[in-house]
């Protein structure tokens, strides 16, 4: 049995997953650590948990490919790519029919077209901009007052959801305030929040051609709020596994099992990997 | 030129480039007190008329990451390009003081209103606007641009320019050679991207900005040479055109994390005055006609010249076949109006050619570089890895 690990050092969430071939490819382990300021502690943490949990040595996985704004920073990293090409991947891995993948993570969130490999067809990321984010519903369930584990099942009993004039992470804070002021119940409040960051993200997805099966991958994958939110505006139902905030690592492992199993198509990249100082 | 020396002169004039107090412009002031120099705002000036009246053509590029915006925001919207307002700021600084005079030209709305907010507030200095027309196909434009260059002699004249016709004639004899040394750097990346980087390539040429004409010659002269001896390994790569950075110029972190991400830039339109002939301006006869007639029959396609007799877009084919590119790269400045009008014709003649490509937002002053990083690194693994 051949095992390799994909390690997705987000900005938020460090997460690792490790992937057995054993004629048939199956996930092995997962761990999610946070990242905090140590990005490099962070992939090596959540990769040492997964070894742990699967009961394996380190030293028997066979490769590692890291992703994520910290890829770079992973020392025991055997090869890098984008999390883009990593969301992409994995999520044709597991959801095969997928032909855009819609990534919200902590920090930015992303709109992929894929094809039926599972290859990046074009992309769009956030620009500079927190909607849409984990960090904005962070901070709506930080003015309310309430966990945000809690914010997404509160947003379904929402029944009249109110109006979010503004997407900015900053000024949505005055609006929240201003609709508590008034009354307004939370669920509402959040219902609303809930959908401006939607039509948000469905702007953006808009760029690249939106076609089903469409996928949701990040760690907003895990609010039910957002799932239903997001269904909302696009008309259309996703696919949202239980592995979605871990997407970006399965597509890494896929990638690194791929390399092991020398059918990773380096042809001319060897250079291309050399230089980009892999 | 030893081939060794080649690093450490492309790093001593990036860091000649990064400095806003424009010493080389100084320098060459300082040989002779009756010397004075003239800015252009980019894309393109007549450098030969200002260097036949004697004085330094410098092109400005803005202040990159270098200056804090203190007085520009003040004038202009949020929605106004950088270099317009580093531009500004520039002079609102003091760094501008070399300059007796600056040029500015019918570009964009933005570089327009700049020059006359820059008449405002720097009434000592000559500044001027340049009417380069905007329909070659009247058979009344080079007339047109002639009386303007004219108009322009004038004025150089009117602030100490010591012109004359002879003196023009041996200008354009020179920018000429200046603009064939850039073609023949150009054909080295084509060639053999592994002897000279992106990044040196674009040092090189840029450099010439801020240098006098003649010490440019001379420095692309010694790079010519030294590049064949280098001992560079050769590396496959996507050979990619960056298309939208004629103006605002990227920061030269972008050009290298687009490089190091697998791609050779074989083709660009960076420093694009440099290259603004593709073939040489006639040095015999009137020479004022023959520079108006060249910028009128004989200028590079670009987004701030419009030509009814053949589409820019057709311009782009052509730099794409010639370059045998396999993709195209639109960098383009965040605001920049002219980039992003012609983004989408581009784009399509780029689909129809059946080429992928990916479109990059930058600003000079940029600081972080992993969401650019990302972006090509998947474009790259996109076509890599399919």
């Amino acid at each position: 049995m051949r095992i390799a690990a994909g390690v997705d050092v987000g900005s938020t969430q460090t997460k690792a997953v490790l992937l057995a071939d054993n004629g048939g490819r199956k996930v092995l382990a997962r761990k999610l650590t946070d990242t905090g300021a140590n990005v490099q502690k962070a992939a090596e943490r959540a990769f040492d948990l997964c070894c742990e949990e699967a009961g394996i040595k380190t030293a028997d996985v066979g490769f590692v490919v890291g992703t994520g704004y910290g890829r770079y920073k992973i020392s025991f990293g055997n090869a890098q790519m984008t999390e883009i090409s990593c969301h992409a991947r994995g999520a044709s891995f597991l959801c095969p029919g997928t032909r855009t993948v819609i990534d919200m993570g902590g920090q930015d969130s992303k709109a992929i077209s894929v094809g039926p490999s599972g290859e990046v067809l074009d992309f769009v990321m956030n620009d500079k901009c927190a909607a849409g984010t984990g960090r904005f519903l962070a901070n709506a369930a930080e003015v309310i007052g309430i966990g945000l584990d809690e914010i997404g099942p509160l947003a379904l009993e929402a029944k009249r959801p109110v109006k979010i004039a503004t997407v900015c992470t900053v000024f949505v804070e005055a609006d929240i305030l201003s609709y508590l002021a008034n009354g307004k119940k939370p669920a509402d409040i959040l219902g609303g929040v809930h959908l401006a960051i939607a039509k948000r993200t469905l702007s953006l997805a808009r760029r690249v051609n939106i076609e089903p099966e469409i996928t949701m991958t990040g760690g907003v994958a895990r609010n039910a709020g957002m799932v239903h939110a997001l269904e909302e505006v696009l008309g259309a139902k996703m696919n949202v596994t239980p592995d979605a905030h871990f997407m970006g690592a399965v597509g890494a492992a896929l990638f690194a099992l791929e390399k092991m199993d020398d059918s990773f198509e380096m042809g001319w990249t060897k250079d291309y990997a050399s230089h980009r100082g892999n | 030129m030893l081939a060794s020396d080649i690093e450490r002169t492309f790093d001593r004039y990036r860091d000649l480039l990064e400095d806003l107090s424009f010493p080389e412009v100084r320098r060459w002031k300082e040989a002779d007190p009756r010397r004075k120099a003239v800015g252009f705002f980019p894309v393109y000036a007549p450098v030969e008329i200002i260097h036949a009246a004697g004085m330094l053509p410098v092109g400005l590029a803005g202040a990159g990451d270098r200056l804090d915006i203190q007085h520009a925001d003040a004038r202009f919207g949020s929605f106004i390009c950088s270099i317009i307002k580093t531009t500004l700021e520039l002079g609102m600084t003091g760094h501008l003081e070399p300059f007796e005079g600056l040029l500015f030209s019918s570009i964009c709305d933005s570089a327009r209103n700049l020059a006359f907010v820059m008449k405002r507030n720097f009434p000592q200095k000559y500044i001027d606007f340049l009417h380069l027309p905007h329909n070659p196909s009247s058979p009344a434009s080079v007339d047109f641009l002639a009386a303007e260059y004219r108009r322009l002699i004038g004025q150089l004249e009117r602030i100490g320019g010591d012109y004359s016709e002879e003196k023009l004639r041996a200008g354009i004899a020179l920018f000429n050679r200046q603009r064939e040394l850039v073609r023949e750097l150009y054909a080295i990346r084509a060639a053999a991207p592994h002897l000279l980087r992106a990044w040196e390539c674009y040092v090189a040429v840029r450099v010439g900005n801020v240098l006098p004409v003649e010490e440019h010659i001379a420095l692309l002269e010694q790079v010519l040479a030294a590049a064949p001896r280098r001992d560079a390994k050769k590396r496959d790569s996507l050979r990619v055109v960056i298309e939208g950075s004629f103006c605002e110029q990227p920061p030269l972190e972008v050009i290298r994390l687009i490089e190091d991400a697998g791609c050779d830039i074989v083709e660009d339109d960076f420093t694009l005055a440099q290259r603004w002939f593709t073939e040489d301006v006639p040095a015999v006869g009137d020479p004022v006609h023959a520079l108006a007639e060249a910028y009128v029959n004989r200028s590079v396609y670009s987004s701030v010249r419009h030509d009814f007799r053949k589409p820019r877009w057709l311009g782009l084919a052509e730099k794409i076949k010639a370059s045998q590119a396999d993709a195209v790269i639109f960098l383009m400045a965040k605001f920049c109006e002219p980039a992003y009008f012609d983004y989408v014709p581009f784009k399509q003649q780029v689909e129809l050619m059946g080429l992928p490509h990916l479109a990059l937002e930058y600003e000079e002053k940029l600081f972080t570089f992993e969401r650019l990083r990302t972006e090509v690194e998947t474009f790259v693994e996109s076509l890599v890895f399919d």
